[in-house]
């Protein structure tokens, strides 16, 4: 074992490790670093006193609100997204409102006004936030000491009514995707419908619902098509009469030639017919000369026909009297001149 | 005898946790000691001022290009990831506040006390063990001068105040850093900084920064001077006191870290 030989009582001895060698400068050294950390150290200080507004003169705003949470000591007060005050103390009020204590620095103090209000909003992600808004900035300054109702706009408060909302809306959607759904209902009728128009008779098949009414529809079709066809047969048999009754009625030596002529004919008869007219009509002026001429004779010819008549009658009874007398005779009839 | 080790069981657990416990209480006793003298003005003479220089000069001046090199990168680097991370996120506006906190509240005093602790409260450990091996503490005692006052309190003043420079010189670059690589050389975001700093350091925060780097300060002397005065005066224990020492500071520095969270965060 190394056995340490013991020295001699020496004060100076324990030390000689570090003292072993002379530092050039040591106190200047040290008491250069002793001076940079005090300079430093007072100069941070002095930095955190500046920073925290010991310096400048405040003016304190009360706000007063139900709910702190998220709330600390410490936090800015905004506006405008600047920082113009800090929290310096939260306490609770004996009416159960919170009271939040804010220190405004006398040159930011000029953006509160009596006007301005103050909310405080809480962000779905990241802290409670306490801002000011002033719309109008030519309202009087906002006193100090003032005492202002919070409002609150909590990102955080509209989510249990989203969540319920979503809610109902996820179960109508549930219920829409259920199994026994009319939605899922549809779509096997869909899907019923597609498999029919993928089958033999396609979409016919899927409209008409069967296979079988499908191939009815098919056959109908077809007779259709036949019917088409002789109907096509007859057009043409139709055309041909039509092109025959063409040219005999409109052809050379056609019904409408003997027409025209017989027509033309008509023509001259009628012609010869109002000749003739003119003729009758001279004729009727004669008969009517002839007639007033005839009136005159009229008077002569009654004396004369009632001798006639008389001697008709004797002929008569002489006739009568012959057939009596001769009654093989059978021919009564007597011609009269 | 399987009974009769098995009796000596807790009697061995409660006689550990005795040592244990009379380890921690000497850290205490001592460090409340090297506190009272270190206040008390007429603990100074020549000679201590002397040894007090020189534990500052080793544990502070002489590393200070490194340690301020180190400090630049490191924190440009974590100041950078967090406003990055922080952009990425939807939390830009937080971001100096993160960085400020991480960097300026918890890395640089911890990597101040471990980087002192390494390089000084290792040094201090083994030479402390040897002097105590060796015997000049009980022969300075018997000369008339009081160990504590001429070779040990010096010792603690010296890292103590090494480990609160250091942490103030990291904590300047780290918010100087901070400000650069948010809003670049301008002097444009001089308010919205000011209103984060002031934000960040309230009166407890600024209070706790400075007792944090206090403690972590006593803790690198403290420490491995009371675990190299409690072994046996024998060669062979040297490693063993180097060595509990160092754990024990290192268990200490990360007690001091979590309280320090624990006051502030919960």
């Amino acid at each position: 074992m190394e056995q340490i030989p013991k020295s001699a009582p020496k004060p100076s001895m324990a030390a000689e490790t570090t003292t072993a060698l002379p530092i050039k400068h040591l106190e200047f050294k040290v008491a250069m670093l002793l001076a940079l950390t005090l300079v430093l150290s007072i100069g941070f200080l002095g930095y955190v006193f500046y920073a925290r507004g010991v310096f400048e003169s405040t003016q304190r705003v009360v706000l007063v609100t139900d709910d702190s949470d998220g709330v600390t000591v410490g936090m800015p007060l905004t506006f405008a997204g600047f920082a113009i005050g800090r929290v310096r103390r939260i306490e609770l009020a004996d009416d159960a409102k919170v009271r939040i204590n804010i220190d405004v620095p006398t040159k930011d103090a000029r953006w509160l006004r009596t006007s301005t209000v103050f909310i405080i909003e809480r962000a779905l992600v990241g802290g409670v936030r306490i801002r000011a808004a002033t719309g109008i900035l030519e309202d009087p300054p906002l006193p100090d000491g003032a005492v202002r109702t919070v409002l609150r706009g909590d990102a955080t408060e509209e989510l249990p009514k989203l969540i319920s909302t979503m809610k109902s809306l996820l179960e109508n959607l549930q219920a829409m995707t259920a199994a026994d759904s009319s939605l899922g209902a549809s779509l096997s009728n869909v899907r019923t419908v597609t498999d029919r128009m993928a089958g033999r008779y396609g979409a016919l098949s899927a409209a008409l619902g069967s296979d079988e009414n499908a191939r009815k529809v098919i056959a109908s079709i077809d007779r259709a098509n036949k019917l088409l066809d002789s109907l096509g047969g007859v057009t043409a048999r139709l055309d041909q009469t039509l092109a025959k009754t063409d040219q005999r009625v409109f052809g050379k030596d056609g019904v409408m030639d003997d027409a025209q002529k017989a027509i033309g004919q008509l023509n001259a008869v009628l012609g010869d017919v109002r000749d003739s007219l003119k003729k009758a009509d001279a004729v009727l002026a004669d008969a009517q000369k002839i007639g007033a001429n005839a009136r005159a004779a009229t008077d002569d010819l009654a004396t004369l026909r009632a001798e006639v008549e008389a001697s008709l009658r004797k002929v008569s009874a002489l006739i009568a009297e012959i057939n009596r007398k001769w009654p093989f005779a059978r021919d009564t009839e007597l011609k009269l001149p | 005898m399987q009974t009769s080790t098995f009796h000596a069981a807790p009697a061995r657990l409660g006689r550990a946790f005795g040592a244990w416990a009379a380890g921690w209480w000497r850290v205490f006793r001592f460090g409340a000691t090297a506190l009272v003298m270190a206040a008390s003005p007429s603990a100074y003479d020549r000679a201590t001022s002397n040894l007090m220089a020189r534990q500052v000069y080793f544990t502070a001046w002489q590393i200070l290009p490194g340690f301020i090199a180190v400090c630049v990168l490191l924190s440009y680097m974590v100041i950078r990831i967090v406003v990055l991370a922080a952009g990425k996120y939807g939390l830009a506006e937080y971001a100096l506040n993160i960085a400020v906190r991480v960097q300026v509240l918890e890395l640089i005093p911890l990597f101040v006390a471990l980087f002192v602790a390494l390089r000084s409260g290792a040094a201090i450990n083994t030479e402390v063990v040897l002097m105590h091996i060796r015997g000049d503490l009980e022969a300075l005692q018997s000369a008339g001068a009081d160990p504590m006052r001429h070779e040990l309190v010096p010792r603690v003043v010296g890292s103590a105040v090494s480990v609160v420079a250091l942490t103030v010189i990291g904590g300047a670059i780290a918010l100087v850093l901070a400000y650069v690589a948010m809003y670049g050389f301008s002097a444009g975001g001089m308010e919205d900084y000011a209103d984060v700093i002031g934000s960040i350091f309230d009166f407890h925060v600024t209070l706790g920064l400075g007792l944090k780097a206090l403690f972590f300060g006593l803790a690198v002397a403290v420490i491995p001077i009371t675990a190299s005065l409690e072994v046996p005066r024998e060669a062979r224990f040297a490693p063993i006191a180097v060595l509990s020492g160092m754990v024990r500071l290192f268990l200490s520095l990360a007690l001091i870290e979590g309280a320090s969270l624990a006051v502030k965060y919960i």
